[in-house]
């Protein structure tokens, strides 16, 4: 049996005056690839912001490899994780200074070597290697997405949350996508998404509120 | 050359019989707005009559400690407006500013009066104060442009925040292109000041020393190690207003705290 990496445990997370979670809880093993599907504004986007500590519970307690998340444990516990988020923002500048800006970061400068990964990576993710010099503001919502699982997969991070990243995509990008994310060798993969085909390597398919009244009872 | 000359009864008179030009000429548009400047007349009379006198005793006085808490009260009358114009809770930021501004302002005072006009009492009131409040002025204003564009920016920006965060910035790493960003914006009108300055009209403490009685040259030299100083004023009291007050802003697991801005 593998062991426990994510242990969320009777999540509670109520947000302008509607209860988002509601006595949430889940564990995930290391390498699992787990997809928690619900419809839109069901709490998906709040589970995963809670795990990156953006967002505090009301009430439950997620643990990362058995850390306990807080405020100040958080700050090492993201070292283990990435993120790529709905609908990535990006900020300014090209992709190229997008993907190098993370390792200017002091938690990231010993593994700067992992941007020689970046032509193998586009290649693999239907991206041609001249959008390095593109500005971000010019980008397409599918191309985005890409990029923002790209720089995600280059820190290397044993932890992967993905947010609906296929929203955006074509058929032909998405496929690129799974086949990536299908071999990834070691990493957990959290993923959310409105049904099944968000994820469709994943070991374990969860339905968000079935995971709420499991717990209630 | 004398000192400033008096300004008697008769010359009051006709300063404020001057009055009758603007309020003629506001009849003659009809703007509506001759209470609010009859308002703003009486206000300005108290108010400057309130502090004239008061530093009338602070001056005869010139203790140490009475100039001292006079600009720690002008200072944290500064540190209010700066968080009311910034939408900012007084309660959370009130203390890291107050001590932003005591720094931004008493290392640029303390040098000109000490170093720059070599005073051996530096903390003598009729120099403390105007320059002290000279400082302040433009601490103030740079302190609202630097910490409104600061906060305002990354509450706008939310997600890219996060994303900073999540790609493992420490909070130092993820705040530092808005604080670069709002310093910068914070030092331009002060550099524009600069720029300009004496082209398009006499800065106020060159005008009060030829005033005053001194000659141009003279005047010119206050002025200079004054810009300097209102420089080097909002250059610390911009960056420390906002680093010392990041632990307030921001949640301990490092989004912005919602909580701190008045919204």
């Amino acid at each position: 049996m593998r062991e426990c990496m994510l242990h969320i445990s009777s999540l509670e997370v109520a947000m302008g005056g509607k209860q988002v979670l509601n006595r949430f809880s889940l564990e995930v093993a290391a390498g699992e690839r787990l997809l928690v599907t619900a419809p839109s504004g069901a709490g998906k986007s709040t589970l995963l912001r809670c795990v990156l500590g953006f967002i505090t519970p009301d009430r439950g307690t997620i643990r990362l490899n058995g850390h306990a998340l807080d405020g100040a444990s958080i700050w090492g516990l993201r070292h283990h994780m990435a993120y790529v988020a709905q609908e990535p923002v990006l900020g300014n500048g090209t992709v190229q200074e997008l993907l190098e800006r993370p390792f200017t970061y002091h938690a990231n400068r010993e593994r700067r070597e992992n941007l020689a990964r970046i032509p193998s990576l586009l290649e693999q993710l239907a991206l041609s290697p001249d959008i390095l010099g593109q500005e971000l503001r010019s980008l397409s919502g599918g191309e985005k997405q890409r990029i923002a699982l790209l720089a995600a997969l280059l820190l290397d991070r044993p932890l992967l949350l993905l947010d609906e990243i296929i929203a955006s995509l074509d058929r032909t990008s998405a496929d690129a996508v799974f086949s990536v994310l299908a071999g990834l060798a070691g990493v957990t993969v959290l993923a959310v998404g409105h049904h099944e085909t968000a994820l469709p390597h994943a070991d374990r398919i969860v339905a968000l509120h079935a995971a709420e009244m499991e717990d209630a009872r | 050359m004398s000192g400033a000359l008096d300004i008697g009864l008769p010359g009051m008179i006709a300063a404020y019989g001057l009055l009758v030009v603007p309020l003629a000429m506001l009849l003659w548009q009809g703007v509506p707005i001759l209470g609010r400047v009859g308002v703003a007349v009486v206000r300005m009379t108290v108010q400057l009559l309130l502090v004239g006198l008061y530093l009338q005793v602070v001056f005869n006085q010139d203790h140490l400690w009475l100039n001292c808490v006079w600009v720690l009260v002008m200072i944290a009358v500064a540190d209010i407006s700066i968080l009311r114009h910034c939408r900012l809770r007084i309660r959370a930021f009130g203390l890291p500013l107050f001590v932003a501004l005591v720094i931004g302002t008493a290392v640029p005072l303390l040098f000109f009066t000490a170093l720059i006009l070599k005073r051996p009492q530096m903390l003598e009131a009729r120099f403390l104060i105007p320059i002290g409040g000279m400082i302040l002025g433009n601490c103030l204003r740079a302190d609202i442009i630097g910490l409104r564009h600061f906060y305002e920016t990354i509450d706008r920006d939310a997600k890219a925040f996060e994303h900073t965060l999540a790609q493992g910035a420490t909070l130092r790493e993820a705040t530092q292109p808005y604080l670069r960003e709002a310093f910068q914006n914070a030092v331009a009108p002060t550099l524009a000041t600069m720029m300009t300055i004496g082209l398009v009209s006499l800065p106020g403490m060159m005008t009060g020393v030829i005033l005053g009685g001194q000659p141009p040259l003279t005047a010119i030299k206050y002025q200079v190690g004054i810009m300097i100083a209102i420089f080097t004023g909002t250059a610390i009291a911009v960056p420390c207003g906002i680093l010392l007050t990041l632990k307030k802003g921001f949640l301990p697991s490092g989004p912005l705290n919602r909580d701190a801005l008045v919204r």
